[in-house]
């Protein structure tokens, strides 16, 4: 089988693999907030996204944006209601947030119980050689670059983001200089969760739209940024790649389901060895 | 806070009570014949339940709307097994031993129903199963009115071999019922002079087929044979021809995907592919066509008719003709016997439960998708007789009624 055209495959599996992550690394990795509402915020993107394409006529790029807008909003309001409540108490913060994705869950399920399609914005594909690359896997690897670099600049060169990395380092003492603890947490969980629901949007034109299509990116993305570093989006690019190409490249020499059984095994290797994960800042 | 944790759990205790409550329905003073109906109403088959569980009612109501069974009428309980197999196993003991069903219409996933065998074995009560399904067990006490796989495969492959390809790729979802389906056909595919180019099987809840679409286009298959189950589904059609796949050249051609399905895939990615199943909403005959009409009259949940539908409506209609045939509803030897050559006029056609393997003889129909419907190609003129142990794979029983001896330990997992 042609090696090239399948690195360019999984070039598209990382990137949605990546894009899936983001949002995780930002809430999980950065406010230590163990999110099981995650894969059902993904969810809520696709179906954001699939109303305002399907009954309100937004064009894919516009739809994007509010998706994002909405979603945040949406983590805003989960952020100061529950969340706010339970920093600090892991245990309760699971129970919370896994509650909030079932409610989320079932009410996507009393409205679209059966799967809904999402159409395509790109279509086609370009051929190069002979490696066939559909022109919407262009974008989606392009946007989750856009992605990454957005998120870098926004964590390491904006005041925002000195303030975010003060809390995390030491809440109390960033909170004697005067930092707004409150507002850069709710902010920080708006944006990964307006990440989330971006990830549903891009995702949902190649798989559908449905009401537990969340379930199986919440544990690849757990597992990629647990394997990548939890704050590293470097370290995050770099497992979700190794990931997704490791399945593509070994399900090509073997079936699928080796393929999952051989990259399972090699996270837990990875995790044994380095349980910080692959790229781990150094910590006083 | 003490009190508040005191409320919140009253809360949760009364709210369980009222769902206890709320689960038997209509009762009243006269005799009534009690039938049990167990789908799911939550977890992660319920949508496709759902409208088994409406289509069972919407039957068991026209039966009584008709003057009930001999004249006496359906009183029906809905029990909801959560799509998880052991509390399917609770709540046919609570039919059975508590609600005292004459028999159960229910059960969707081989995984429930196979929950279920040692009660009814033990209670000597009886199951109407309407799902598809792999075949490869009889149970004394279940009768099976989905298809059978070789009612969906024997005329569809020679067909497709014919007019669509003879290089067939095989693919399907990991777990039994598709690799049972997928040997079958195999044997079909080789009898009838094709080839099997490649096989290749994928979890249920695959979204990325880059590699099998690369696989499949080395191997120069001419046609895919698939028995891919569920959403997976959108992403296989979709990654078809995102990854340059040409319908014209090497069409899918499915045991496993109706009507649900294609809202999902989308128009123009189903378009021009292939499904085999014993019945479509598109049927076009009156019976079929006034079937789906009160269907999505009395159903506005979301759900569409399906070949599930259909057949779960059939189940009720061929236990309410067993039991017409019986003097007393609750003696279950009497009943199944009734079970053996009982018909029903379906939406699909003339059904009728076999004389002797407890299985049911379904139409084969196949159809291409044009405009996002199924436009049915071929219908067999009668129904197909039902080989739980397709003579294909198992020569030595097609003598026996395609099926073990019912004291043979191999007719159900024991």
């Amino acid at each position: 089988m042609d090696i090239l055209s399948l690195i360019v495959n999984g070039l598209n599996q990382s990137a949605i693999l990546l894009i899936a992550a983001l949002g995780l690394i930002v809430i999980y990795g950065y406010m230590n907030v163990i999110n099981m509402a995650h894969g059902s915020m993904i969810m809520v993107g696709a179906f954001v996204g699939f109303v305002l394409i399907d009954s309100f006529n937004f064009n894919f790029g516009f739809a994007l944006i509010s998706v994002f807008v909405i979603c945040a909003l949406l983590g805003i309001v989960l952020e100061k209601v529950i969340i706010k409540k339970l920093y600090s108490k892991p245990t309760e913060t699971i129970l919370a947030t896994y509650a909030i994705s079932l409610i989320f869950v079932e009410i996507a399920r009393m409205n679209y119980p059966i799967s809904q399609s999402m159409p395509m914005p790109i279509q086609g594909y370009i051929e190069i050689g002979n490696v066939i690359i559909p022109r919407y896997n262009i974008f989606v690897i392009s946007f989750a670059i856009f992605l990454v670099v957005l998120s870098l600049f926004l964590f390491n060169k904006t005041t925002f983001g000195k303030k975010l990395r003060a809390i995390n380092q030491n809440r109390a003492m960033a909170e004697c200089l005067g930092i707004n603890t409150a507002s850069v947490d709710t902010i920080t969980f708006a944006y990964g969760s307006g990440l989330a629901g971006i990830a549903g949007c891009v995702i949902a034109p190649s798989t559908g739209v449905y009401y537990d299509m969340g379930a199986s990116y919440l544990t690849e993305s757990f597992m990629t940024v647990v394997v990548g570093g939890l704050q590293s989006f470097i370290g995050v690019v770099l497992s979700s790649t190794i990931i997704a190409q490791g399945k593509i490249l070994l399900a090509s020499q073997s079936s699928e389901t080796w393929a999952k059984i051989i990259v399972f095994l090699i996270i837990i290797v990875i995790i044994r060895i380095k349980p910080e994960g692959l790229f781990t800042k150094e910590r006083r | 806070m003490k009190f508040k944790k005191l409320a919140s759990l009253f809360v949760a205790a009364a709210m369980s009570l009222s769902m206890v409550a709320c689960s038997s329905s209509s009762s009243s003073e006269e005799e009534t014949i009690k039938i049990g109906i167990l789908f799911s109403e939550t977890g992660s088959t319920a949508v496709v339940e759902k409208t088994m569980t409406n289509a069972t009612i919407m039957a068991f109501d026209e039966i009584n709307a008709a003057g009930g069974i001999n004249g006496v009428m359906i009183e029906y309980v809905y029990e909801d097994y959560a799509s998880d197999p052991a509390t399917a196993t609770e709540k046919i003991k609570k039919l059975i031993q508590q609600d005292e069903v004459v028999a159960t219409v229910g059960c969707y996933t081989s995984a429930s129903r196979q929950a279920t065998l040692a009660t009814l074995e033990e209670e000597n009560s009886l199951l109407v199963y309407p799902t598809y399904t792999e075949g490869e067990e009889v149970h004394p006490n279940v009768i099976y009115v989905g298809c059978m796989p070789n009612q969906q495969a024997t005329d569809y492959i020679p067909w497709i071999l014919e007019n669509v390809g003879t290089k067939v790729f095989l693919i399907g979802s990991d777990y039994v019922f598709p690799q049972t389906c997928n040997s079958q056909a195999a044997e079909l595919i080789e009898m009838y002079g094709g080839e099997v180019v490649g096989e290749e099987y994928v979890d249920l809840d695959q979204t990325d087929f880059s590699t099998i679409i690369a696989k499949i286009e080395e191997s120069g298959a001419d046609v895919i044979y698939s028995s891919i189950v569920g959403d997976s589904n959108t992403s296989f059609y979709k990654d078809f021809q995102q990854y340059g796949l040409d319908v014209e050249e090497v069409p899918i051609c499915s045991i496993a995907v109706d009507e649900s399905n294609l809202q999902a895939i989308g128009e123009e990615y189903a378009e021009g592919h292939y499904a085999s199943m014993p019945y479509f909403s598109s049927l076009d005959t009156e019976a079929s066509i006034e079937f789906v009409e009160k269907y999505n009259e009395l159903y506005d949940d979301g759900t569409v008719v399906t070949v599930l539908t259909e057949s779960a409506y059939s189940s009720a209609y061929l236990l309410a003709a067993a039991l017409e045939k019986v003097e007393d509803p609750t003696d279950t030897d009497a009943l199944i016997d009734a079970f053996a050559g009982v018909e029903f006029d379906a939406p699909q056609g003339l059904i009728q439960v076999d004389e002797e393997n407890h299985c049911t003889w379904v139409y084969s129909r196949f159809a291409q998708i044009v405009d996002g419907e199924f436009d049915i190609i071929y219908s067999s003129d009668e129904a197909l007789r039902p080989e739980p142990w397709p003579s294909l794979l198992y020569p030595e029983y097609a003598e026996t009624n395609f099926m073990p001896d019912w004291d043979d330990p191999l007719c159900y997992p024991q």
